[in-house]
């Protein structure tokens, strides 16, 4: 199932389909199309997304967030 | 060296474009650094740590947020106990009042002289505060107060910096400060201000554009108080810190919300790495807390000392009384505090903790003191900072004075107005 | 804002190298130049600590080395005005070694700048860091592959520690230019055994 990242759960897990915003500071964090990462939080009042993926921890804004089509993987515990 | 060879992995197109060396597309470029990890990197089965569990506790809201309470709320117990209580109350008070300054006193010729004046200052002053001479209240206000206070300061900030909290915090504080033209990780420069103006503003490179580093110099300028400034707020005014705080924190998020509307410029979102936590190693903390300490040592004493030297001549050739009731008008009608604080006005372009020692001094109601202190932190950045901010852009320093100056006299008028509604001013 | 114009000058001691520093941002740049140079950079747990640049020399088998830590960047095409003060400094150091910085928890995202380095024809060195932390994390950086692969010295390092500090300082006088078609080359072929579907395209590289 494809999914905007800023509607991923919290603990599931989903692969990096497709980037609609400038790719390259993405890239450069880690965050790759075909990587697989982990939903560790999402702010409330509009704040950040925090994912997991493999090694690194990154935060990305919201809007950002919204930009990135993941396919989900598993649901987490 | 490959002149503009074409080079394909695997499929990829790589784009040329210098004459003289080999650059590829990025995608091309990852895909490389994919293969090069395949081939070299292996990752082993790892178990969640303590530190991952902490890690992910402080940066979800509903955990995340009642700690970050805690640490301030720790953070300021520490600092007041320590450095208020025991060293500066418990020591160097009974020391400077009980023995420095009588011995000063008793041994300076000729108390009638300008040297007197300059020196000891006040010959019937009972505390270091009154006196108000170079090697009384100078000595005094920087290594009786300011010392223990910055450096329990330096020691928390150290932690804080060391640990791998500071970007949680930023992640935290980013519905807020986004909606301020910052994001999250503003928090840095913020929290280093609290320490010093100065290394902060260098800090705002961090910030990705123009009117980001803009928004957060002249917020920075105005309405975070440095290290010295709190240390001697805590010692001479411990009941009025409070709401001086909240004064500040309502300053800053009012005139960032308007410098973010009025400024032009794009205001990016986070994006920033949360690295894992790590237990400070203590050489480096004792290492960067030597550091900053000789630093105060070395740049903030002899500018305090400068400062009393400065303000005691302004007193001597009239200056500051004649700037005084030139300025009267403005400060009482407008400011409704009175025109004496205009000399800590003057000191605190050298040096802000002087200029509350200073205010201290001066005989006012629990409101024109909140209002007085309050204008002293904005008004404008001390002499160092000013000096950094040059060293960041011209074109920024002149503009932020620009905003400054209007800031203070609106929000100068405002706590005033505030007073009046209430009954206080 | 700040750019064209040094802040703070840089003395070269006759005949001697200028190392830059380069790498992602909280890897540990500061704490291996603190370590080289007994110089008092600050170091600190957050991406971003260092947004300026320092210099300090050493001298290692009689030759003198001046090493620029600069503030960590992930590419170079900057994003804020600190990685531009690490871009610019590569490019007013042209005839500098570039010493690339890796943090060995994070190796792919460290290498992706180490690779847009050594297109620039730059002689380069590459420091694996942080492999205390990598080793609780039971990650295992292979480093004579890493060496083999990109065919420039590799060393590891835990700057913490002083481990692998002194290693890494004799083997600076052996950095060199990374053959990047060569690069590509060798994981092709290397890829090319191990998954026969990656087929060549019958490109100039080979």
């Amino acid at each position: 199932m494809q999914i905007k990242l800023s509607d991923l759960p919290f603990g599931a897990t989903a692969i990096v389909r497709e980037i609609r915003t400038s790719a390259h500071n993405l890239n450069c964090m880690g965050l790759r199309i075909g990587k697989e990462l982990k939903m560790v939080t999402k702010q409330p009042i509009k704040g950040p997304v925090v994912v997991l993926i493999g090694e690194l921890e990154i935060a990305m804004g919201l809007e950002t967030a919204e930009q990135i089509v993941v396919e989900t993987t598993g649901t987490g515990a | 060296m490959a002149k503009g060879r074409h080079v394909n992995l695997s499929g990829a197109v790589m784009a040329v474009e210098g004459a003289d060396a080999m650059v590829f597309s990025s995608d091309a470029r990852w895909e490389m650094v994919d293969a090069i990890t395949r081939e070299t990197v292996t990752y082993g089965t790892y178990k969640y740590t303590l530190g991952d569990v902490l890690g992910d506790l402080t940066v979800k809201p509903l955990t995340g947020i009642p700690v970050a309470f805690a640490a301030l709320y720790a953070f300021w117990s520490v600092f007041t106990s320590f450095a208020g209580a025991l060293v500066t109350d418990g020591f160097m008070v009974k020391f400077f009042d009980g023995f420095w300054l009588p011995w000063m006193q008793s041994v300076w010729p000729d108390p009638a002289s300008w040297h007197y004046f300059l020196f000891v200052g006040n010959p019937a002053a009972d505390t270091c505060f009154e006196a108000f001479g170079m090697l009384t209240s100078g000595l005094f206000v920087s290594i009786g107060v300011v010392l223990p206070a910055v450096f329990v300061f330096y020691l928390m900030m150290t932690l804080l910096e060391d640990s791998g909290y500071l970007p949680r915090l930023a992640v935290l504080m980013d519905s807020v400060l986004h909606r301020i033209g910052l994001h999250g990780y503003a928090i840095v420069p913020i929290i280093l201000g609290l320490g010093c103006n100065v290394p902060a503003v260098t800090a705002t490179r961090i910030l990705e554009t123009k009117k980001q580093r803009f928004i957060m110099m002249t917020l920075l300028a105005l309405f975070i108080p440095c290290g010295a400034q709190l240390g001697i707020m805590m010692s001479v005014l411990p009941d009025l810190v409070g709401i001086v705080m909240l004064c500040l924190i309502v300053g800053f998020c009012i005139f960032g919300f308007i410098l973010n509307k009025v400024i032009p410029g794009e205001n990016p979102e986070i994006l920033v790495d949360v690295p894992p936590y790590h237990w400070p190693v203590k050489e480096y903390v004792a290492k960067k807390l030597w550091n900053r300490t000789m630093g105060f040592l070395k740049e903030a004493v002899p500018f305090v000392l400068f400062g009393i030297l400065v303000v005691n001549l302004l007193y001597l050739g009239g200056v500051i009384q004649g700037l005084a009731n030139l300025l009267e008008p403005v400060f009482v009608t407008w400011f409704g505090v009175p025109k004496e604080t205009v000399g800590p006005l003057i000191a605190a372009f050298l040096r802000k903790d002087l200029a509350i020692a200073q205010l201290s001094t001066i005989p006012m109601t629990t409101y024109q003191m909140v209002a007085s202190v309050v204008l002293v932190t904005i008004y404008f950045p001390c002499v160092a900072t000013f000096v950094v901010m040059l060293r960041e852009g011209w074109k920024e320093l002149i503009a932020a004075i620009a905003v400054l100056f209007v800031v203070v006299f609106i929000y100068g008028g405002i706590i005033h107005g505030i007073g009046i509604l209430l009954g206080v001013a | 804002m700040t750019e064209g114009k040094a802040e703070k000058n840089i003395d070269l001691p006759e005949g001697g190298t200028i190392v830059l520093m380069l790498g992602n941002p909280n890897v540990g740049k500061s704490a291996l130049f603190n370590r080289m140079t007994g110089a008092n950079a600050v170091v600190s747990n957050y991406p971003g600590t260092t947004v300026d640049f320092m210099s300090g020399t050493f001298i290692e088998s009689g030759h003198i080395y001046t090493i620029i830590d600069v503030p960590g960047t992930y590419s170079l095409e900057p994003r804020d005005a600190a990685e531009e003060v690490a871009v610019r400094m590569l490019r007013d150091h042209p005839d500098a070694t570039v010493m690339v910085v890796l943090d060995a928890t994070k190796t792919d995202r460290g290498l992706y700048v180490a690779l847009e380095v050594m297109e620039r024809g730059m002689p380069c060195i590459v420091a694996v860091n942080m492999m205390d932390a990598a080793h609780e994390k039971k990650i295992t950086v292979d480093i004579a592959a890493l060496q083999r692969l990109l065919g420039v010295p590799v060393v590891s390092t835990t700057a913490t520690s002083g481990e692998g500090v002194r290693n890494l300082a004799e083997m600076l006088r052996k950095a060199q230019v990374a053959d990047i078609g060569a690069i590509a080359e060798r994981l092709h072929g290397e890829g090319q055994a191990r998954e026969s579907v990656r087929g060549c395209d019958g490109c100039g590289g080979c």
